[in-house]
């Protein structure tokens, strides 16, 4: 591999060696793309025809704010929260005796797999895991077990998490319009291949058969590990 | 003019409003052992929200540089108040389910955004962000009516929540930024030319191996298979398996793509969906959605090598 590629290359180790150190994450980012680009031969500011690493820096963190749209979510979530959101949320829970964190989990999950190919998009962590599933699921194991122990809860939120992104990655490729598919479709257009949007959504079931069957049978473990939790703290 | 209200800036200056009242009161919160430097970071973010689309692009840069100076050096905290529990067990019971309508709203304004712009045959991914966005408002309404708490509250409750996530809020935009310098710089094509460079010759398994692996790995340093795919289709799928062997395109190409899903729930470089919602969570451990995830992504990962190799061969 010639020096000048191995240089481009420095960004992918900087981030390696940042990560595994633990060093603050946005520290590591920015440094990264600071590199990559000056060894690239990139000015750091536009001129002479070229794009600078700072103007491409403050373009890409513009374009993508929507990531960050969550934040206008929190207050309303924050004061049910101070007003007793989770609290209720296992009063509610009680009542349906046949519901347990990992059930819950699963279910979210499927919930998110019809989402997906109905060719929505949710911003899913922030509008239903933090205010809903995830205290219904701990409201679950108190009702069914008491106090749940900090060991349960960090797997319940973990498990809670996973299940949004399950129920996504895999569930929105089950719609011909949605950003995955389309990319596909874009791409392989641009390599001379003419594929059906309707073929490539054919192909996506057995994928998302499996993701739901592997995600049951994990979110089933956790219920289990949980029942041993308790039993551990009794 | 609706055109105008109903666009993705309206929902970034209503957010950078929400941005410089969390700001304000960061400032003046005397638990916060580093109230002013934490307020100016909100205080930034704010501005990049609201007039991100208006100034130079080098002036966000530096901003953004400036916001991840502060964390750099360990400036952005949080306050030290804390909500009662006790407190919080009395409002439930004179709340009762009530208390749902505002976190209700928001997963209800968002479905129905998403299916007006359906019908109308606009961008549904738009109306759903939109809805995020409008439903997030009208959340706040619903909370101060149903809580008759004070605006004050609502914000304050609110800066509580982002103030506990803190400054890994911005890590999914960077990441997103560092993609455009990686493909300006044409880390892509580097990755790509290796593989080719190490690939086994004529055996349809390990080539599909091969191009699960590579997938996977340029996924896990991305953080995003929709970065990753371009990649690996035109260096390894297409030239390497597609041209000698005639596999169906479709068939390959979405396959590879989800095989790239399991390098995103592998990586802390898919911000947006491990490690935010870590934080959001309020999760100990930074990396517990990554741990939990990692047995099913290796798990449906050789599902995916199997059933891309098994069709194929044509079964």
């Amino acid at each position: 591999m010639p020096l000048s590629d191995l240089l481009k290359l420095s960004g992918i180790a900087i981030v390696l060696i940042g990560l595994a150190f633990r060093l603050r994450p946005t520290l590591v980012v920015a440094a990264a793309a600071l590199v990559t680009g000056l060894s690239s031969g990139l000015p750091l500011f536009s001129g002479a025809g070229k794009i600078g690493i700072v103007d491409m820096l403050g373009k890409g963190f513009a374009d993508n704010r929507l990531m960050t749209l969550f934040i206008i979510t929190l207050p309303a979530i924050g004061l049910a929260e101070r007003y007793g959101l989770q609290q209720q949320s296992a009063v509610w829970i009680r009542r349906i005796h046949a519901a347990t964190a990992g059930r819950l989990s699963a279910l979210y999950q499927l919930f998110r797999v019809i989402v997906g190919a109905l060719g929505l998009r949710l911003g899913g962590h922030a509008s239903f895991v933090r205010p809903l599933i995830l205290p219904m699921a701990i409201g679950a194991t108190e009702a069914d077990r008491g106090m749940a122990t900090e060991t349960s809860i960090e797997k319940i939120k973990a498990a809670t998490a996973a299940s949004e992104n399950y129920g996504n990655f895999y569930g929105q490729n089950l719609a011909p319009v949605q950003a995955g598919i389309l990319l596909v479709y874009g791409v392989m257009k641009g390599l001379g291949y003419d594929v059906s949007l309707w073929d490539l959504v054919k192909y996506t079931v057995p994928v998302v058969a499996a993701s739901l069957i592997l995600g049951f049978i994990q979110f089933a473990l956790l219920d289990r590990s949980i029942h041993r939790d308790s039993k551990g703290a009794k | 003019m609706i055109g105008a209200i109903f666009s993705l800036e309206t929902i970034y200056i209503l957010t950078a409003i929400v941005l410089l009242v969390f700001s304000f009161i960061t400032f003046r919160d005397r638990t916060n052992p580093r109230r002013v430097a934490s307020a100016v970071f909100w205080l930034i973010l704010g501005c990049i929200f609201g007039l991100g689309g208006v100034i130079p692009n080098w002036l966000t840069g530096i901003l953004v540089l400036a916001l991840v100076a502060l964390d750099g050096v360990g400036r952005v905290e949080r306050g030290r108040g804390q909500s009662d529990i006790a407190v919080q067990e009395r409002h439930a019971h004179r709340l009762r389910n009530r208390v749902f309508a505002p976190v209700l709203t928001i997963p209800i304004v968002t479905f129905a955004f998403a299916i007006g712009f359906r019908v109308m045959d606009a961008d549904a991914s738009r109306g759903a962000l939109l809805g995020l966005g409008f439903g997030g408002i009208a959340a706040m309404f619903v909370a101060l009516k149903v809580t008759q708490a004070t605006p004050r509250e609502l914000m304050v409750a609110g800066n509580q929540l982002n103030e506990t996530m803190g400054a890994v809020n911005i890590l999914p935009q960077l990441l997103a930024a560092l993609g455009v310098i990686f493909t300006a710089a044409g880390v892509g094509n580097v990755i790509a030319n290796f593989i080719q460079q190490i690939l086994p010759g004529n055996n349809l398994f390990l080539l599909i191996l091969a191009n699960c692996v590579g997938m996977t790995l340029f996924t896990i340093v991305m953080g995003n298979s929709f970065a990753a795919f371009p990649v690996i289709a035109t260096g390894v799928l297409v030239p390497m398996i597609l041209r000698p062997f005639g596999v169906n395109p479709a068939m390959a190409a979405i396959i590879t793509l989800t095989a790239g899903s399991s390098g995103t729930l592998m990586t802390p470089m898919a911000a947006n969906f491990n490690i935010v919602p870590a934080a959001l969570l309020d999760m100990r451990d930074r990396y517990g959605v990554i741990k939990f995830q990692l047995p099913f992504a290796i798990a449906i990962w050789s599902f995916h090598v199997v059933l891309l190799w098994m069709l194929a061969r044509g079964l």
